[in-house]
């Protein structure tokens, strides 16, 4: 993204995914505040909660992403809808906040202090899409611009309430842990993106029985239904996972869950080594 | 409970028990001399027919060393023309590059090929026979001609250590897939058990290390699974007796899993004299285990018996002389303590291989 190669189509999935994240941290931090018997805490820690939702409407984090979301060409009421959000990046932001919903305070903190980095992340994102994505309107980067001050903010509060509470050894591993927890997570969700945009094809070593719809390999033979036959029979590797979902879409529009149900299929393909991806 | 259906996908055809190596762990039978009458060519093909018909999809061509058999092409061919997944599971010889290449032209869709260890001196130690440096050769032939290869290791106390080494030579070969397979403590394996039992400690570095080169090497598959001895509760043998899988012995005997004709009790029928389907669906050896209605305490009531099916039967028969047990492997099993004595030995120094020579037993010359 940094070094200005993404396409427009890359662009917009990431914009799209990341919304879901974006969607979560209101809730993971309403969760934080449920945890906390401090007044103090809860004044301060609020706030994030109000930074995300606005303190009326058509204001706040969201509705900054939202239009960026508007800048780089994406639907509204889709991206709010979240219906056509990676399976992969779901379960990523998912997990962050049953991960809050199910630790400690000091650890749910420490897990936000990814926020650290995300202070110099911002100003270098900025100039970035500045220079490289110039199609990209710069009142859209908005969002870019209010977590400049607000990050830092947040991330010095954190580290010293973690500073401050963290006093057992016990306590210390707990809050590390948490922290490469939140680091695996939103490594996962940049995983589910990138993927989107690989193209699978079915690997060599593989026939397909003409007698029964089944895929068979090396070491296993899969059962097919006729969808997932039509799903394969695009995995030629020239279109995108992001691709092969939407002509699903188009070509099944009675079934809600087409688009996801697309990528849990090739996911399921992938692992169990029937697709390479290019 | 779930409704288990019997449909065999998989065909493993033992072609012969004659094989070039002489390795301490073979998991063919000790009887060796029962099996110089083998299946003709016609047998074979037939049976391929048979099992087509029957749903099997995938043919394994396994022995022994498949490739002493001078036939091997034709059954290639045959088995392709029925649009069977033909893969060939050697020791990379005395089969050669020319021969290779016509089985690959003929239809062959995958090859195993077996490795010792990672090194010539260990490999060839093992495999009592010099071989290790044809094994890599072979490895280079199969990728030359674009089949998909798999690399199988027989892992214990011997080779253990060197896994990092085997791991690395996996992917130099160009192998899309690692099976480390423990070693199974059945025929002749069983004879040198304390020779090849590793250690707890042994196995918890091989895990770990299994899982960083998994993401060394994420191109290739990497299969590893804790022994049964090590394990709490038994694997779940075959998938469950006679469920997906069949086994043809070289002198035509159908059996669920190629150490069942241990259980000397049961009967099994042969082909050419009964059909296949005769064979796999009504044979009364095939039927003892379908089902749960043959289990025992502890199996019987057990939460765990719709996952591992109690177990493996050899093993329960081997270790207990009762082929009905609950597998001793198993925690749960009243024979448990013999598994743990064998646990507890390996910690002792090792006793020397006995070496098996089918060549010897068997007659005349690879």
């Amino acid at each position: 993204m940094h070094k200005g190669t993404l396409t427009k189509e890359e662009m917009k999935t990431w914009v799209r995914n990341r919304y879901y994240y974006q969607t979560r941290i209101p809730k993971k931090d309403s969760s934080i505040l449920t945890k906390s018997d401090d007044p103090d805490f809860r004044r301060d820690w609020v706030r994030r909660v109000r930074d995300h939702d606005g303190d009326e409407k058509n204001t706040g984090g969201l509705e900054l992403w939202l239009r960026l979301g508007d800048g780089v060409g994406l639907n509204r009421a889709e991206v709010s809808s979240l219906t056509n959000v990676l399976p992969g990046v779901r379960r990523a932001c998912d997990a962050y906040v049953e991960f809050v919903n199910g630790h400690s305070l000091l650890e749910s903190v420490a897990a936000s202090l990814t926020e650290l980095s995300a202070g110099p992340l911002m100003g270098q994102r900025i100039t970035a899409f500045e220079n490289h994505y110039t199609w990209i309107e710069p009142s859209a980067l908005d969002y870019f611009r209010s977590r400049t001050s607000q990050a830092p903010r947040d991330a010095q509060e954190g580290l010293e309430f973690v500073l401050g509470n963290a006093k057992t050894d016990k306590d210390h591993i707990a809050c590390l842990a948490a922290l490469t927890r939140k680091c695996e997570i939103l490594w996962e969700l940049l995983d589910g993106v990138e993927w989107a945009q690989s193209r699978p094809k079915i690997v060599d070593r593989a026939r397909m029985r003409k007698n029964e719809l089944m895929i068979v390999l090396p070491e296993r033979a899969i059962e097919l239904n006729s969808t997932g036959m039509e799903i394969l029979e695009a995995c030629k590797g020239e279109a995108t996972v992001n691709k092969i979902a939407e002509a699903m879409m188009n070509r099944h529009n009675t079934i809600e869950t087409v688009f996801t149900d697309t990528y849990e299929f090739l996911e399921k393909m992938k692992s169990a080594g029937a697709l390479e991806y290019i | 409970m779930n409704e288990i259906s019997y449909r065999p996908y998989n065909l493993i055809a033992e072609l012969t028990y004659r094989c070039p190596l002489k390795c301490p762990y073979c998991s063919n039978p000790l009887d060796l001399t029962n099996y110089t009458e083998t299946l003709t060519t016609e047998d074979w093909c037939s049976a391929f027919e048979q099992a087509e018909k029957l749903g099997v999809v995938h043919l394994g061509l396994t022995g022994g060393e498949p490739s002493t058999r001078s036939d091997l092409e034709v059954l290639v061919k045959h088995a392709s023309e029925l649009q069977l997944y033909t893969h060939l599971v050697t020791a990379g010889m005395p089969i050669d590059a020319k021969r290779l290449a016509v089985l690959a032209k003929y239809g062959l869709c995958s090859v195993q090929l077996s490795v010792q260890d990672s090194t010539p001196e260990m490999s060839d130690t093992i495999a009592g026979t010099k071989s290790f440096d044809r094994k890599r050769v072979f490895a280079e032939e199969v990728r030359a001609l674009d089949l998909p290869l798999v690399l199988n290791v027989v892992l214990h106390r011997e080779n253990l250590e060197n896994l990092p080494e085997i791991i690395s030579m996996a992917s130099d070969y160009g192998a899309h897939r690692l099976e480390l397979a423990n070693t199974q403590y059945h025929g002749w394996a069983l004879k040198n058990r304390a020779a090849l039992l590793p250690t707890l400690d042994q196995l918890k570095i091989a895990s770990r290390v299994v899982q960083d080169s998994r993401l060394l090497y994420p191109e290739m598959e990497i299969l590893f699974v804790l022994p049964d001895y090590y394990s709490e509760r038994p694997k779940p043998c075959m998938g469950g007796w006679a469920q997906n899988t069949m086994i043809i012995t070289p002198n035509g005997r159908v059996l669920p899993c190629h150490n069942a004709g241990t259980l000397t009790e049961l009967e099994f029928w042969r082909i050419p004299e009964n059909s296949l389907d005769d064979c796999w669906t009504t044979s009364p050896g095939m039927n003892t285990f379908r089902g749960y209605e043959w289990m025992k305490d502890p199996c019987k009531s057990c939460e765990h018996r719709e996952r591992d099916f109690g177990g493996c039967r050899c093993q329960a028969f081997a270790l207990t002389g009762d082929m009905a047990a609950t597998d001793p492997a198993c925690s749960l099993s009243p024979h448990h303590p013999e598994i743990e004595k064998a646990r507890d030995e390996s910690i002792q120094s090792a006793p020397s291989f006995v070496y098996r020579d089918s060549v010897k037993k068997m007659g005349g010359k690879i």
